[in-house]
């Protein structure tokens, strides 16, 4: 690997190595398939973007035919694995100094394509035009940079959850992320390359270059370059880190003693850049000039753009170009410098994957017949390196790697995504509990929990394809792949985005995917499927000889049982607004409820299918959300209708619901389990708008803790979960299977149902 | 005097103009104020003056009988008027001008000096123990605003644009009868953005720190060259675009669809970042020039924008009677607001601070509620120190420059009448943008000299010193006429 090759000083050594460090076919993966390419070629990197196919192993379940067969193995449902093809977009990022190597790789990798032509972008297409029509056998077709730029960025706002993040050097994480807003539009963009273009973006094709500046990273380097005789831009950088401005530069209190109180000026802040060297005698160290440089620029954009973001009346300001790719140094001046002019009322925003605007901007040119923007993409997280934090001083070894080759995968998902349309306020809306980038402690502990898990995992996987030979194999790399991965996260807890339980887990579920294990738990949930459902008519029963009062109690219960098998805690449970929810209950049923499900087994048979039984007794329709894709032991879409139909036909409620169209089935979008309420399938976001939904009730760890614990809601909500992990537990302050059942009514409605209750 | 300015940088430290030239009125002063700067003084003081005035009375008819038949009779007055003087001198001259004033100055029950600018308290000891004056600063942002008020409202044809390539370099703005708001780009060391909505009412609503003192120390490290004007020099005599990279450097040519044009400087000193040469060192002092001057007129535009304010002046050493620099403002402005703004430069602006600090001492005589009018006998005049346009001249403006104001006895204002009081022009033909007419009339006034001093002689025939005087007066006004010839302005 590329760590390994270049491990010596990734600062002394800058003769390039023009052979390819990473095997070729990790990273032109799927070149077989390959159509659409796009190539973005800057200063000093090439990106290259292009379309193809995975085919993917994918689980899929099927009833057996009930009315001709019979069941001889008591099996409720059969499970095959299908092969599925799936749309993947890919970017890598490499030198310009292995284009050629690169190109040659493509060429010869290249089948079954009747791609004709490449389009490409950047200040260096020209130059590299010739070579690329000659060795590809495409047409080089030039698109405008700008456009693609603005395209590619609308692209990865509305794709990529966590690409934008404010930075903060002295915080405890470096980068925070920011949630997607629903609406991305109007935002400005400062673009730093050798000068600087403002420009604003209002919608999906209009945009405007409002302003800009000479004053931009060629000024840093080239003015650099005269004061030290450093040529190269990185150094400059890692000089400037290293100075101190305050030698060359006349502070305010330089002139006045201290700082000038009437205009609100303090004595530290910088009065002329370079004004000491104007009169002084002496000679000025490298790194001072470069420091002062540094400031002079940075201060000077971060007004520039804090001037137009109010001329405009914009809020939202990113900050990408060569001057602050992936450069600490530079994106804390600039932060500072934006923080200082607005006095925090705009903050300066960075992309992760601002190195790639330009790529995939010309690519979705070129792709516009296909128009990509009418699907959702996800990335993938397995194929995807990941944000390295480039402190020079940091990490030598990943900055080597970074400057080498740098991917990003976007999965195309099958359903578009939206948000939940009973969100209080989506654009404050962050689906995870706990941030673990910003808290060490949390994140030591999952990092080594998920690694702890890892065996039992692999093992699953192996023992989920009994037939396949070669599966052995296959886990052992999956383990692989996902302990670097976590090893990165270790080192680089930003690297997609703010680190999560969520994240982990979706990291797992992709990377096991990649090694077609496409559901591990297959086998296990098909057999708690099974079993549970032979205790449903015996549940219900029981249920149905309790009085109402004691039912409503014990449908909770056995929800909540489903967990765990020790004892039952006792009340009053940790989070525990039961009496609030019953007194609810004593009012007029709800018109209907939202209700996302979780395990497989006795958790969806006997605790969720008696509780929406009694629901749709009190005359509210339900909508169960399950994810679409299998995740752990959750219950996908798939085999949750081969349940709810066998329900049907032992229990008449059941059946007259689903009849009368008051049960619905709908898939989440998710294939993960945990709940990001902001990417929900479309049909979904319909059918909750057009049913009129005043309930949602999310049960489980992954959906109700781990994610959603805080989030708000327009409507009536309900969030059940039974704590089965000691370090949560301790950290919400109770013990191993503690229960939390969190009532919700949304502030400023109080529930008119009540009201209508009381005596007057 | 120095004739070459750019090989002689020795400073002489003697006067090379009779002091009392200078420090005129000097017995009757007081209420001194001094601003010093980083490199020059500005000194200011009260006097009165003793005129004569011709007074014409009537004749007593009741009483006396009109024997000459004259309808009234004329007499010579002594009569006495304030005058504020501004006098302006390098750092280098302050030990001896305090040595002079010192001598100088009797009648006076002065006890304090005001002082201001960020040199004040280098020299406070030293005028403290000369003039045995007590020194008391004043912030130097408020002496600024309340000179800049001062000479806004008092001086007319007090703002100029700047033309390079016109008829006449300097087009002078008829006085606004309501000067507020304005907006004061300041660029000393650094830059400050001052919004002026009233006469106390000011705020510093922006600054950078790239100002004169970036150019100046880059410009330093880059060319070794230690002095400002030398910078100025070299900068005006180099071409930017060896340095800088061009919007066609990148693109081959324009960038249409985003309006730029293949010129326009798209990353200064751009090209120096990768090319392996040695660049000359006056394309290196022009590339800095411009990258300064556009990036403060673009924050200065977008100031101006976001707080609606039309009339934008500039000031500071960067800019003060600099035609490389007020041409490049000039244009950077130009180019952002596409003409809706224009860079405006005052004639008296190193004056400000020195007239708002002698304005704040004089507060109890109320000086803003006479109106002030500029004593062009007395006043050096807006000199262009272009440096190869005329050498001597520079020379000059470096050592001393006056600027006297006399007060009117009564307060001037606008004629209620006019329909447009603020595109009344008193004047039907300007002489400064017509070449022809300035000739001709310039040749006029002094084919007339010889007649007006034989006039004046012949008015004062009990007066035996009168052709004495007559003949100063032809000397002055002849060389006023010949300094008009060469700068209209």
């Amino acid at each position: 690997m590329a760590e390994c090759v270049r491990l010596d000083s990734s600062t002394s050594s800058h003769t390039m190595d023009k052979s390819i460090t990473l095997p070729p076919d990790e990273i032109f993966r799927n070149l077989e398939n390959a159509k659409r390419f796009a190539i973005d070629i800057g200063g000093s990197l090439t990106k290259l973007a292009y379309y193809s196919t995975v085919q993917h192993k994918v689980a899929k379940v099927r009833s057996f035919d009930h009315a001709t067969k019979v069941n001889r193995e008591l099996r409720l449902y059969e499970i095959s694995v299908q092969e599925e093809v799936t749309a993947r977009l890919h970017f890598i990022k490499f030198e310009n100094a292995y284009i050629e190597t690169c190109l040659d790789f493509i060429k010869d990798h290249l089948v079954n394509t009747d791609t004709k032509v490449i389009k490409a972008t950047g200040g260096g297409a020209h130059k590299f035009k010739e070579l690329i029509e000659r060795k590809l056998g495409l047409k080089v077709d030039k698109e405008d940079e700008m456009t693609c730029l603005i395209k590619g960025c609308n692209f990865v706002l509305r794709n990529i959850p966590h690409e934008a993040f404010v930075y903060a050097k002295h915080a405890d994480s470096e980068f925070r992320f920011q949630t997607t807003q629903p609406d991305i539009f109007p935002y400005l963009l400062v673009n730093i390359g050798s000068g600087v273009s403002i420009v604003k973006v209002e919608s999906e094709d209009k945009f405007e270059r409002i302003g800009g500046s000479s004053i931009g990273g060629g000024t840093f380097w080239g003015l650099g370059a005269l004061l030290t005789k450093t040529k190269r831009f990185d150094e400059l950088l890692q000089l400037a880190s290293k100075g101190q401005h305050t030698s060359v530069d006349m502070l305010v209190k330089d002139i006045y003693g201290g700082s000038y109180g009437s205009l609100g000026l303090t004595g530290d802040l910088i009065a002329s850049s370079f004004g000491k060297s104007a009169t002084a005698d002496k000679e000025f160290s490298k790194e001072d000039m470069a420091k002062s440089l540094l400031h002079m620029i940075s201060n000077d954009i971060g007004q520039l753009a804090c001037l137009y973001a109010k001329l405009h009346n914009l809020s939202r300001v990113y900050f990408g170009g060569f001057f602050i790719r992936g450069h600490p140094v530079t994106m804390h001046t600039i932060t500072y410098s934006i923080n200082f002019f607005t006095k925090g009322e705009v903050q300066a925003l960075f992309l992760r994957h601002e190195g790639y605007l330009g790529a995939i901007g010309a690519f979705l040119k070129g792709a516009e017949e296909d128009n990509p923007n009418q699907y959702s993409w996800g990335e993938n997280y397995a194929g995807s390196s990941g944000l390295m934090s480039v402190s020079p001083d940091m990490n030598p070894m990943q900055r080597a790697r970074s400057g080498t080759f740098d991917m990003l995968e976007m999965d195309r998902l099958e359903r578009q995504l939206v948000n939940l349309p009973l969100l209080q306020d989506p654009s404050s809306y962050i689906p995870d509990t706990m941030d673990l980038t910003e808290d060490a402690l949390a994140r030591e502990y999952w990092l080594y929990c998920f690694e702890e898990a890892l065996d039992g995992v692999v093992k699953r996987a192996v023992a989920s394809q009994p037939d396949m030979p070669e599966a052995a194999q296959r886990a052992e790399k999956f383990r692989q792949k996902y302990r670097h991965k976590l090893q990165t996260l270790r080192q680089q807890p930003f690297a997609y985005g703010s680190l999560t339980v969520r994240s982990l887990l979706d990291t797992r579920e992709h990377c096991l995917n990649e090694f077609n294990f496409p559901d591990p738990y297959s086998k296990i949930k098909q057999k708690e499927n099974d079993m549970a459902l032979k205790y449903y008519q015996k549940a219900v029963k029981s249920l149905e000889e309790l009085s109402w009062e004691q039912r409503q109690f014990a449908l909770v219960r056995v929800e909540l049982m489903a967990f765990i098998s020790c004892e039952h805690p006792e009340r009053p449970w940790l989070v525990d607004s039961y009496d609030q929810w019953f007194e609810r209950l004593k009012g007029p049923p709800h018109k209907c409820a939202l209700f996302f499900v979780d395990n497989s087994g006795v958790d969806i048979i006997l605790g969720v299918m008696p509780f929406v039984r009694e629901l749709l007794s009190r005359g509210t329709e339900v909508v169960l959300a399950s994810n679409s894709g299998p995740a752990l032991n959750d219950v996908t879409n798939g085999e949750l209708q081969i349940l709810t139909e066998r329900i049907a036909a032992m229990d008449p409620v059941i059946q007259a619901g689903l009849r009368e169209d008051r049960l619905m089935l709908v898939q989440s979008g998710s294939s993960s389990p945990c709940l990001d309420l902001s990417r929900l399938d479309k049909v979904l976001a319909m059918v909750v708008r057009e049913r009129q939904t005043d309930l949602v009730i999310i049960e489980g760890m992954g959906r109700a803790i781990h994610t959603n614990y805080y989030a708000m809601l327009s409507c009536e909500s309900l969030k059940m979960a039974v704590i089965k992990n000691s370090w949560l537990a301790d950290r919400l302050g109770g013990k191993l299977f503690s229960v939390v059942f969190k009532y919700e009514v949304p502030a400023g409605k109080p529930s008119q149902h009540s009201a209508a209750l009381s005596p007057l | 005097m120095s004739l070459s300015s750019t090989s002689s940088h020795t400073m002489d430290k003697s006067i090379t103009l009779p002091p009392d030239e200078i420090f005129r009125n000097l017995e009757n002063a007081k209420r001194f104020a001094i601003d010093i700067g980083g490199s020059l003084t500005k000194l200011a003081y009260y006097s009165t003056v003793q005129h004569k005035v011709a007074k014409v009375r009537s004749f007593d008819h009741a009483t006396k009988v009109n024997r000459d038949d004259k309808l009234y009779e004329i007499s010579v007055q002594e009569e006495v008027t304030a005058r504020l003087h501004f006098i302006k001198f390098e750092n280098a001259y302050i030990e001896t001008c305090l040595d002079f004033i010192k001598d100088h100055l009797v009648n006076t029950d002065t006890k304090v000096i005001k002082a201001t600018g960020g040199g004040a308290h280098k020299f406070k000891e030293l005028i403290e123990r000369k003039l045995g004056l007590k020194v008391d600063k004043e912030d130097e942002m408020t002496c600024l605003i309340k000179g800049c008020n001062f000479v806004l409202r008092n001086i007319p044809h007090e703002a100029f644009v700047y033309a390079k390539h016109a008829d006449s370099e300097f087009r002078f703005q008829t006085t606004q009868p309501d000067i507020f708001p304005y907006l004061l780009v300041n660029i000393g060391s650094g830059v400050s953005i001052v919004k002026v909505e009233s006469e106390d009412k000011f705020e510093r609503i922006g600054g950078s720190s790239i100002g004169g003192g970036t150019f100046w120390g880059l410009g330093a490290l880059l060319t070794k060259t230690k002095r400002f004007d030398e910078l100025l020099q070299l900068a005006s005599k180099g071409q930017h675009t060896s340095v800088d990279m061009l919007v066609k450097d990148i693109y081959g040519g324009s960038y249409g669809s985003l309006g730029l044009t293949g010129d326009l400087i798209a990353s200064s000193f751009g090209k120096s970042a990768t090319a392996d040469k040695e660049f000359s060192k006056e394309d290196m002092a022009k590339s800095l020039l411009h990258m300064i001057s556009n990036d403060i007129g673009q924050l200065a535009c977008l100031y101006a924008k976001l707080h609606n304010l039309s009339r934008v002046y500039f000031g500071g050493f960067f800019i003060r009677g600099h035609p490389v620099t007020m041409h490049t403002i000039t244009y950077s402005i130009n180019f952002f607001t596409k003409g809706e703004v224009q860079a405006l430069f005052l004639r008296h602006e190193g004056y400000l601070g020195a007239i708002g600090a002698f304005l704040k001492g004089a507060e109890e005589d109320n000086p803003n509620q006479y109106s002030w009018g500029e004593n062009y006998a007395g006043s050096s005049g807006l000199m262009s120190v272009s440096p190869d346009m005329n050498p001597m001249q520079r020379a000059r403006s470096g050592t001393f420059d006056m600027l006297e104001m006399d007060r009117l006895e009564r307060q001037l204002v606008n004629l209620p009448l006019l329909q447009d009081p603020s595109s009344y022009i008193p004047d039907t033909m300007d002489l400064t943008e017509d070449a022809l007419a300035r000739e001709y009339w310039l040749y006029c006034f002094e084919e007339a000299l010889d007649g007006v001093v034989k006039r004046a002689v012949a008015s004062q025939p009990d007066m035996p010193e009168a052709a004495q005087r007559a003949e100063k007066f032809r000397q002055k006004y002849r060389h006023k006429l010949q300094t008009l010839r060469q700068q209209p302005l």
